[in-house]
Formats: structure tokens, C-alpha cells, sequence
């Protein structure tokens, strides 16, 4: 079920209602509701796939179980490597299995062996990279004793399928979502409104601003030879707000619905365009994953901590597991490459947390150092785009080939310009709803600011209109479903 | 909780009120790039609204010509006219059964014709037909059956248009409104042809394809049929033709051919008369005034051959 479409707009009062007027007296029976709401909501999709989650539950809960039990450590190692080999083997065969195949199928044809690769026809379940993440992320923290391992069964399975979350995102650890299930849930009136106003947000970002960037940035991307350097530029920039509109909408409406529910997950974007450096913008882009990767690889692998090679070794694996997590391809692989390069520079000369605070806190501008430094950010970020959006290597080298030729000088193409005046022109007033709002949690948090309420209320109706006058008359499933 | 439910409540019923207004606003003074999802234009491409202005003075109608623009650029009431028959077209752009069951259940009645000629194009069997309900709404009336049909298609781009057409309708500020006989290429003929300016095709390859045939289609082509025969009209189906090109890259012609015999006398005229790509046609799927006289010529010839009418 998509959460910009018509299933979604019943199913989510619907649940809203039974949850708080039905289920309300009893957290058991509200949990079994949820678990139920979650499983109904992802076998809209594909009924037959629930069964990875609900293998996938079962496994992680009593593994949990084990690791409570067992002293042994060698018995508890064989425990989390079974949890491990479970979630790692599944996203391994539905994600990167075909990868793998034709990747050794192309190795062997530069020996001069010809070998058929044996593809598996089979489709990538929807969020797998997403619930393996989260649930390994338990048996991982329980076998280190960082968490008490659940016995309720319920909750944990809740935890894993919690519907807001499920598909695409944002990854909970158990430490934090976890706990949520144990305790009743008291409705919150702030909390809910202010649930509503970020899922209207991200509705916003996702179709008026996502969707119709992708148009445009579909029609470069897939047209590339027939325009110029300075109009593949566009393209490219066209795609940085696309990708941003679609993933952070998602985890606007995401943490939106959960709060409605009682729930608080994490913020999973903090205005990353608005970075002054690499480090910042990793700090404030999908902080889910980054921070899953910080937790559960870099720092078991010693971090930033020993010589400088170790550093470099660490950085480069953990921006090429991150590239490689979004998809089985060479390009996302280059992408976390990319900015790893980007990256090491700063980490080297002890520069990577020297942007921690927001920017121009305090003032409404920023300096032309910070200005600067923004627009070099993004500048970087939209480079490195182009290998995560073009459909292989040759594609992505063949685009910024022609961005580097004598057409980065000329005009951009005038009808595309002409076509997109809308989109730029929203875009605009997009990103500075976003500048003013980017010491808040999300673009329309209103705390402690005191408006009238038909001042408010009118100003809602009118992102709605804007909504519903710019959707795409067909269904656009979001970006990251696909990872 | 109850103060929660009650407010959502009241910003709905807020919002929606804003909502009309907004529209309203935005089809009057946006302009048209603003307007992705608001399609009201009186006098639009297909001058469906000359069309329908003729409806109320028709007297003594022979053929009633119905269908998508191979209709209306494709029948051309001049040719019949000169072979004694009087002739009307209501075809128009994009125009699906869908939309074609609305125009009977308005016109057929003030029609009266003698004889039905149906154009069968197979892609308006395979689409939605927005942009013709789009059409209707702007350039003929909003009723009760025009409502049921934008539930039925349920499309945002219908909704918006609607609540601004019922804004216009309302005001009556078609009233004033005149279409243009000529614009650009495009030359109005009374009865409600459309000539192209003579114009011809460049030749090109077109991959291999199925059209996928909507179910909804074709329950109100039966609907349409339903229709005829309630009220003893004489009715034929006709396929007008199309480049070979684009005709031969379509997979399941036979498929379509065949259905359509079921419902009654079909007559596929690419499969009757062989005209030229280039020659015959300005486009793809649209044949030339040249053409447009063969394939005429033909088709009077065999009405008068097999006493059709």
C-alpha cells in the first residue's frame, strides 16, 4: 500500500479509530491490532512475501531467547551468526544473487571464458533492506547485552512489521521503538496534530515536489544525447530535489503516522542540503542507515580510531557497503565510493565534525563563507547523483562526458526551461519554507509560534490544493521501495 | 482525543470549502502552467464546441457519424452531402465509449438519424478517456450522467475541472463565447468535420505491440449498442484506416476485429482499401484530405452496394 494513495487515505483512519476507540483499553490487544494493520498493509502488495517477515520475526525473537539463556560465548556467537545468516542470506538471494552471477559471468569473459550466468527469476520484496536491517539490529544489540531480549512476542513482531515504517524506512533500533511497545500509549493531542502537519509535509514533498522533478529529470536522464552539458546539469539537479522529495516525504510520513499512534521514531533527514561539508551532509542524510552502518560496522572495525590506513580502509568500506545497500549495481558502488573521496580529506585533517551545530544559527542568512560552502556541498552531492540515478557505468560516464564538453557553456535547453518554470519556481519556495524551518524537526513543526487558527488553517488547505493540482494522475511508488 | 476528531473534522469540511474556492481562483487567474491538474478549455482542439452548438437546428439527419478524431477528421460531411446524403458528426478527440454513451443518452434523441456510423479506433478501447470527458465538460452541458462518469473514471484532473466547469455553467459565462472557424491548420466544416490543412506523413518504424482492451469500454460500447437498439436505429462499426506502419505494429488487430464482428455489420478499412503512407496520411493515424476522399468514396459505395442505407 502507498501512502499517497486512495487504500492509504481509508486504511490509516480506519486503524486510527479501531486503535484509539476499540483496541484502547487493552496494549495487548492494541499491538495485535498493529501487527495485524502492518501485515495487511504490506500484503496489499504481495500477500506471499509476508512470510519472509514473519521468518525473519520468529528467527530474531528467539534468538533473543538464546542469547538470554546461554552463557557460553562461543554458543551465543553461533546464535547471532544464525540471526545474521538468516537476514543476510535473505536480502543476499532476492537483492544481489543475480549481481553476484553475472558479475563473476563478466569476470571470467575478461579470461577469455565464456560462462552463462544462472539468473534467478525472481522479484525484490519490498523493504527487505529495510525490517533485515532493523531486526538484526536487535539480535545484534541483545548479543551485547545492550538490550534486554524481549519475551513478548507480540511486540517484538510489531516492532519488526510496525506499518509506518515497514517499507522503506526509517531503520528503529529495538533500543528505541522496542521499549514503546511495552508501555501504554497515551493520546497526545500536540503530538497527533503535530503528526498530521508533518504527513502533510511530506505529501507535499513527495508529490508536488518529487514526483514533478521527476518528469523532468526522467526526460534528461533518459533522453541524455539529445541535450546539452548545462542541460544535463539540470537534470542532475532536477534529481537531487527528486530523490530528497521522495525519500525524506516518505520519513516525514512515516514518523507523522507513528506519532498519531503513540510512537516517536527518530528523524531520518535533518535539511541536508543546507551541509557545509561531506561529513555534515552524511550527519543529516538518511541518519537511519548512516548511523546503522556507524554502530554495526565502522566501529566494530575499529572506527576512526588507529593508523591512518585503517582510517582509510574503514571509510571506504562502510560508503561502499552503504552504496552496495541501495542496490546490486556498479553504480551505487561508485556512489559510495564517491564520497568517500569526498569524505577522507576531511576525516584526515581532523575536519569531519567541525560543522556540528546548524547553520547561520541565530540569523536568518547565512555568510558568504557558509553560503559558499552550501552551494560547493550540494554542488558535490549532485555530482555523485548522477551514478546513483543513471541505469549502469557507461550510462553515468557518458552524461558527466558531455556536462565536461563546450555545451556546459551554452544555454540550457528553452524547452525544458519553459516546461519547468512551475517546478523551479516551487521548488524555490520549497527550499525556503525549508531554510526557515531547519532548526526544526521537520518544514511545517510550528512550536511555540503562536498563529490564528484560520491564519493556519488556510495556509494547510492551501499545501493540500497545491497537492491535489499537482499529483501525477498516475501511480508513482516511492524511490526507496525499490531498495 | 474527541477535541482531536472533532477538529479534523471541521478543518475537512474548511478545507474543502477552501478547496472549491481556490479552484475557482486558480481557473480564472492562473496561468496555464500552473494548471497541470485543471483542464477547462471552452473551444478546445477539436472545436467540439461549434459541434455542439449545431446539435439543436439539425433536420433530417441521414448518417450520425460517432468516435474519436478519425471520426471527425475523417468523415467528411461534404463528400456525403454530394452523394444526397446529410450527414453530422460527432466525433471528437480522444472520444471513448465511455464518453460516447453520455453524448447518446443527450443527442440520439434530437439526432434522429437513420443510420449510425460508429468509428471503432482500438486505442479508445484501451485508454482511460479523460481528455474527452475533459472536452465534454467544458464545451456541453455538466448534468447528473457527466457526474457519474467522473466517479467512475476517478481522476483529479476531471474533479478539479468539474467543480470550476459547475462554477462557469453556473455564472452562464459560456454564453458569449465564439469559436474560431479556423485555427492554425484546422478548418471547422459545418456538420462538424474538421479538414486538415493538406499535409503529409514521413514515414517511420514503430515497434511491436498489444493494446491492453479496459473491460469498462467495452461494458459501455454495449451499453451504446443497448441503446441503438432500444430505440430501432439502423448502426454499423467502422475502423477508419491508419498508416500500415503504425496498423501492422499493433499484435492484436484480429483479436479486435473479431469482437467487433460479434456486435454487429464491422467494416475494417484497412483491410478494404490500400492507400500509401505518405501519400494519404498527415500523420501516423490521421488520414489526409486525399485520403479522406478515397476512404469517403469507399464507404458510400458500399453502404449503396449492400443497401445499408
Amino acid at each position: 500500500m502507498l501512502f499517497n494513495s486512495i487504500e492509504f487515505a481509508i486504511f490509516l483512519p480506519l486503524i486510527f479509530i479501531l486503535y484509539w476507540f476499540v483496541a484502547n483499553k487493552n496494549l495487548k490487544f492494541q499491538n495485535i491490532l498493529l501487527v495485524v494493520a502492518s501485515y495487511v498493509f504490506y500484503g496489499w502488495w504481495d500477500w506471499r512475501f509476508l512470510s519472509l517477515i514473519i521468518f525473519s520475526s520468529a528467527v530474531d525473537y528467539f534468538v533473543g531467547l538464546g542469547l538470554k539463556k546461554e552463557e557460553n560465548e562461543s554458543k551465543r556467537k553461533l546464535l547471532l551468526w544464525t540471526s545474521i545468516f538468516v537476514n543476510l542470506g535473505f536480502l543476499g538471494v532476492f537483492k544481489y544473487f543475480n549481481f553476484f552471477a553475472e558479475s563473476f559471468a563478466d569476470a571470467f569473459m575478461l579470461f577469455g571464458q565464456k560462462i552463462e550466468a544462472n539468473r534467478l527469476n525472481i522479484i525484490l520484496p519490498v523493504g527487505i533492506s529495510f525490517y533485515t536491517f532493523q531486526t538484526l539490529s536487535y539480535s545484534i544489540d541483545v548479543y551485547k547485552r545492550k538490550l534486554e531480549p524481549t519475551k513478548d512476542i507480540i511486540s517484538f513482531f510489531a516492532f519488526v512489521s510496525f506499518f509506518p515504517q515497514l517499507v522503506a524506512g526509517p531503520i528503529e533500533r529495538a533500543t528505541n521503538l522496542l521499549p514503546q511497545f511495552y508501555k501504554k500509549r497515551n493520546f497526545s493531542y500536540d503530538k497527533a496534530v503535530d503528526g498530521m502537519r508533518q504527513i502533510l509535509w511530506g505529501l507535499f514533498k513527495k508529490i508536488v515536489i518529487a514526483d514533478n522533478c521527476a518528469i523532468y529529470a526522467n526526460d534528461i536522464f533518459n533522453n541524455y544525447t539529445d541535450y546539452s552539458g548545462s542541460t544535463l546539469v539540470i537534470g542532475a539537479i532536477f534529481f537531487a530535489f527528486q530523490i530528497y522529495g521522495d525519500f525524506s516525504g516518505y520519513s516525514d510520513i512515516a514518523i507523522g503516522t507513528s506519532r498519531l499512534f503513540g510512537f516517536n521514531l527518530k528523524q531520518n533527514f535533518a535539511f541536508p542540503y543546507f551541509s557545509r561539508d561531506i561529513a555534515e551532509f552524511w550527519r543529516r542524510w538518511h541518519i537511519s542507515l548512516s548511523t546503522w552502518f556507524r554502530d554495526y560496522l565502522y566501529i566494530p572495525m575499529g572506527g576512526s580510531r588507529g593508523g591512518t590506513w585503517m582510517k582509510i580502509r574503514n571509510t571506504f568500506i562502510i560508503f561502499i557497503v552503504s552504496g552496495f545497500w541501495h542496490g546490486a549495481n556498479w553504480t551505487f558502488i561508485i556512489w559510495g565510493a564517491l564520497n568517500a573521496i569526498y569524505f577522507l580529506p576531511l576525516m584526515l585533517m581532523k575536519k569531519n565534525r567541525k560543522n556540528i551545530n546548524t547553520v547561520a544559527e541565530g540569523k536568518f542568512f547565512p555568510s558568504i563563507k557558509e553560503f559558499f560552502n552550501m552551494a560547493i556541498t550540494f554542488a558535490l552531492t549532485v555530482f555523485a547523483w548522477i551514478f546513483f540515478r543513471a541505469e549502469n557505468l557507461s550510462h553515468a560516464m557518458d552524461y558527466i562526458s558531455i556536462i565536461f564538453s563546450k555545451s556546459l557553456f551554452s544555454f540550457p535547453n528553452l524547452n525544458i526551461i519553459k516546461r519547468s518554470l512551475f517546478v523551479i519556481l516551487i521548488t524555490l519556495i520549497f527550499l525556503f519554507v525549508e531554510w526557515t524551518q531547519r532548526n526544526k524537526k521537520h518544514g511545517l513543526e510550528i512550536k511555540n509560534i503562536k498563529f490564528p487558527r484560520i491564519f493556519k488553517w488556510s495556509f494547510y488547505s492551501f499545501i493540500i490544493f497545491l497537492i491535489f493540482m499537482f499529483t501525477q494522475t498516475n501511480e508513482t511508488p516511492f524511490i526507496y521501495f525499490q531498495f | 482525543m474527541k477535541n482531536f476528531v472533532r477538529n479534523i473534522f471541521l478543518f475537512s469540511i474548511f478545507a474543502l470549502i477552501n478547496y472549491i474556492i481556490l479552484i475557482i481562483i486558480w481557473g480564472d487567474y492562473a496561468h496555464i502552467f500552473l494548471k497541470k491538474n485543471l483542464n477547462y478549455r471552452i473551444g478546445s482542439y477539436g472545436h467540439m464546441f461549434s459541434r455542439i452548438k449545431e446539435i439543436p437546428n439539425l433536420k433530417e439527419i441521414d448518417i450520425l457519424f460517432l468516435g474519436s478524431s478519425h471520426s471527425y477528421r475523417g468523415f467528411d460531411t461534404r463528400i456525403f452531402k454530394k452523394n444526397n446524403l446529410n450527414t453530422f458528426n460527432l466525433g471528437s478527440s480522444g472520444q471513448t465509449p465511455l464518453q460516447t454513451e453520455i453524448l447518446m443518452k443527450r443527442y440520439l434523441k434530437i439526432i434522429k438519424p437513420k443510420l449510425i456510423i460508429f468509428e471503432v479506433y482500438p486505442n479508445t478501447f484501451s485508454i482511460d478517456g479523460v481528455e474527452s470527458t475533459l472536452d465534454i465538460i467544458a464545451n456541453d452541458e455538466i448534468d447528473f450522467e457527466i457526474i457519474k462518469l467522473a466517479f467512475k473514471q476517478n481522476n483529479i484532473k476531471i474533479y478539479n475541472t468539474l467543480i470550476y466547469g459547475l462554477y462557469y455553467d453556473i455564472l452562464n459565462k459560456k454564453k458569449d463565447f465564439k469559436e474560431e472557424i479556423i485555427k492554425g491548420d484546422n478548418k471547422y466544416i459545418k456538420g462538424g468535420f474538421v479538414e486538415k490543412k493538406l499535409k503529409y506523413f514521413k514515414n517511420i518504424e514503430y515497434n511491436k505491440k498489444n493494446r491492453n482492451f479496459k473491460q469498462k469500454q467495452f461494458d459501455a460500447f454495449e451499453n451504446i449498442i443497448s441503446l441503438f437498439k432500444k430505440g430501432n436505429y439502423k448502426f454499423i462499426f467502422v475502423q477508419a484506416p491508419l498508416t500500415k506502419s503504425i496498423y501492422n505494429s499493433y499484435r492484436n488487430n484480429v483479436f479486435f476485429d473479431k469482437k467487433m464482428e460479434k456486435y454487429g455489420f464491422y467494416f475494417n478499412f484497412n483491410e478494404i482499401i490500400f492507400l500509401n503512407d505518405s501519400l494519404h496520411f498527415y500523420n501516423s493515424d490521421h488520414l489526409n484530405q486525399n485520403g479522406v476522399e478515397i476512404f469517403n468514396l469507399k464507404l458510400i459505395e458500399i453502404l449503396n452496394k449492400q443497401k445499408i442505407i
